[in-house]
């Protein structure tokens, strides 16, 4: 186990060479690096082809609507020094358009899509960007911050009218429902 | 026998096979739920569901052929019954022997055959399928047994065999002269009722329980009411070849009975057989059971 | 302890002039009530609450209810856990299926107004708009306990023959096929033909017919027919290994 730390910690100084690369220890199996977005592919393919981090475990992506962009954070992890580390970069919100790794890992494939159907952003040279989960819904995609769930719900559904005693003694005292 | 006896018989015959085959479906789901460490269903259980299947407002019917389907299934059970002699009722048994009583055995499973064909759903089709696959497996012992009954009695007329074994006493019934042919008989209807292990036709988890999948109200019920001939005439069928049958319903009841108990309490701790595993078991252990008993009876 | 009273007003008069009619209704509706099968085929979470119930704890059985595999041959859709617009569709499928009387048993709060998922953009707030609801159970979700209690009061229910939303869906079919057109769009059509039943059956009523109905009959397409026979299809069918 020691061992292991020794080799995945010994990665932090490998990284903090390279320019453009900011490197953030986040505990003994966590790292956080933040590149650029065009430097992404190259990072990832060090990774996995030189440092041993072989398995995708996720692509998220983050909506920072003040700032105009998204974040897209890719975690790779090392089977060998059982180490995660977690790319991070930022892509403008405008086109939301960004390139796959699909060549690099299969399985992005899958979080492509997912993210596509998800914020809007396209990934060019992914295999498959279709709906899969929400395959009614013909509306914006729904986890950007624009998007008002509260708003349309209260639009397009109806509540079930429930106005026992109880509650109208509450709402009588002055309190109620917390939307 | 006069035509008004005759006619009573034949009106009487199936109504006391649908009352008994209630009580041992009663029998049967609650045997399960004991061993189960439930309660089970109270005791008008197995009527309160055919009435409710009879009694649907709206019923949907797949087109003509379905409902043929389900008329050959009942009709070829009742069929059945007015052939298969109990005491006090002989019906039609005098005039068609057990050659006739086993081809007419097949006829309710070709019905429904016909029926879930209609249905055009997969799951019915493959069900169907596996149903007349495992009917091809249980044949075979089930001929053997039958061949090998009439050969030990010398005559395949139910009311004289059953007349052989009353007048020899318990020595001649045809589980104390041919053990080993009771065994397969045994064996072969627990695989006739289609009880687990062999109840790969109606698995409800994997084909969403076959050749039902679209029988709903009236056909449902129809098939409950089969099931409730069914274990009759399997009941009464191998108490007539190898417990003696009854002198009256006093003595027959515990027979027919105690012989449908055993498959219910040894069904629930197995699994499900695949439809060719299933195939291929039969024809391996209870066929060379009834083959070893021919050999036996024949030398 | 009150329960709210939600249920659909029945028409009266059920029953033709003679007094025997009503002792054939009142044994069909005293096994029925005795005799009930559950559709096995659980919609959310809540459905984990279903085992218990029918195993040896808190056995089912003794009370007349089982489950069963298909839409066809059950009479209660158990609507366990929150509803997305893509399992609706597939209920609202099922419950076509079934044969009347049909009952829709709404069982966790999910159904009732919402629950723990209330603000989601993909979940159906209010069940009974779509589907006529007999009874909801809330809870989230309810222990097994709950849902026998609630189960044994639509037993009362159906034994007093009060049990009857399933034709107020024929009695009113513009009316929820209206608010499911609102939800799926106007191209949404099933296969099972409700005016036709309700034609057959005696069940039509003033909300049958309307613009709703008048929209699905432009863009109802018939069912299409396998062009070869279904003992020969290859595709759908799973791979029977052994047979």
């Amino acid at each position: 186990m020691d061992k292991r730390r020794e080799l995945a910690s010994w990665l932090d100084k490998v990284l903090e060479d390279f320019q453009g690369v900011q490197v953030r220890r986040k505990g003994h199996a966590r790292l956080r690096v933040d590149v650029d977005a065009d430097a992404l592919p190259a990072l990832l393919e060090l990774l996995q082809g030189r440092a041993g981090y072989v398995h995708l475990s996720a692509i998220s992506c983050v909506d920072w609507i003040d700032e105009e962009e998204f974040e897209l954070v890719y975690h790779v992890w090392s089977y060998e020094t059982h180490s995660l580390v977690s790319a991070h970069i930022r892509i403008p919100r405008e086109p939301g358009v960004y390139l796959s790794i699909y060549d690099l890992y299969s399985p992005a494939a899958f979080f492509e899509r997912d993210i596509y159907e998800m914020f809007g952003v396209y990934f060019e040279g992914s295999p498959r960007m279709e709906k899969f989960i929400l395959t009614e819904w013909d509306g914006p995609p729904p986890m950007r911050k624009e998007f008002d769930t509260k708003q349309y719900v209260h639009d397009t559904f109806d509540w079930q009218e429930y106005d026992p005693d109880w509650l109208q003694a509450i709402r009588a005292k002055g309190g109620g429902v917390v939307e | 026998m006069d035509w008004q006896a005759l006619l009573l018989d034949i009106v009487l015959m199936p109504l006391v096979a649908f009352l008994v085959g209630l009580l041992m479906v009663l029998m049967m789901r609650r045997v399960r739920a004991r061993l189960e460490r439930r309660i089970g269903p109270p005791f008008f259980q197995p009527l309160y569901d055919i009435v409710k299947l009879y009694g649907k407002d709206i019923q949907v019917s797949h087109g003509f052929i379905h409902d043929l389907g389900i008329i050959m299934v009942v009709g070829g059970y009742i069929t059945v019954e007015m052939f298969l002699p109990v005491p006090g009722l002989v019906g039609l048994a005098e005039k068609g022997d057990l050659i006739a009583l086993a081809y007419l055995m097949m006829v309710p499973m070709l019905g429904m055959a016909l029926g879930v064909g209609q249905c055009a759903n997969p799951n019915g089709s493959i069900g169907i399928s596996r149903a007349l696959t495992a009917m091809l497996g249980y044949d075979i012992p089930f001929v053997l047994v039958i061949v090998a009954v009439a050969a030990m009695y010398g005559t395949t007329s139910l009311p004289e065999i059953i007349a052989i074994q009353q007048q020899g006493g318990m020595a001649t019934w045809g589980i104390a002269t041919m053990p080993v042919m009771a065994l397969a008989g045994l064996i072969t209807t627990h695989v006739m009722l289609a009880k687990e292990p062999f109840e790969t036709y109606i698995a409800p988890a994997e084909i969403a329980t076959g050749p039902m999948v679209e029988m709903g109200g009236k056909f449902m019920g129809g098939l409950f009411v089969v099931q409730a001939f069914q274990v009759y005439t399997a009941g009464v069928l191998y108490a007539t070849l190898f417990l003696g049958g009854g002198e009256n319903w006093l003595v027959f009841l515990p027979k027919i009975f105690a012989v449908v108990f055993i498959p219910f309490a040894i069904t629930i701790v197995f699994p499900r057989y695949k439809a060719g595993e299933g195939l291929l078991w039969v024809w391996k252990w209870p066929t060379g059971i009834a083959l070893l008993g021919l050999a036996l009876i024949l030398m | 302890m009150g329960n709210k009273d939600i249920s659909i007003p029945v028409a009266a008069g059920r029953g033709g002039g003679s007094p025997y009619a009503g002792v054939f209704d009142r044994l069909v509706d005293f096994c029925r009530a005795r005799s009930l099968f559950l559709l096995h085929y659980c919609t959310g979470c809540g459905a984990i609450e279903l085992p218990p119930a029918m195993t040896s704890r808190y056995d089912m059985e003794r009370l007349g209810i089982q489950p069963m595999a298909t839409p066809r041959q059950a009479d209660i859709l158990l609507v366990t856990g929150y509803v997305a617009t893509k399992t609706l569709k597939r209920i609202i499928l099922t419950y076509e299926q079934m044969s009347a009387p049909r009952y829709v048993i709404g069982i966790c709060s999910c159904t009732v107004n919402g629950g723990m998922y209330w603000q989601s953009y993909a979940t159906v707030k209010k069940l009974n708009e779509y589907l006529p609801v007999d009874m909801y159970i809330a809870g989230c979700m309810p222990r097994p306990e709950a849902v026998i209690r609630g189960l044994q009061q639509l037993m009362d229910k159906i034994e007093a023959g009060r049990a009857d939303a399933w034709r107020d869906y024929y009695r009113r079919y513009d009316h929820y096929l209206g608010k499911q057109q609102a939800l799926f769009g106007e191209h949404w059509q099933t296969p099972s033909d409700i005016i036709g039943e309700a034609r057959q059956y005696d069940l039509l009523g003033p909300d049958s017919l309307g613009e709703h109905t008048t929209l699905l009959e432009q863009y109802q397409q018939p069912l299409e027919m396998p062009s070869t026979p279904v003992f020969g299809r290859e595709r759908d069918v799973p791979e029977d290994e052994g047979a």
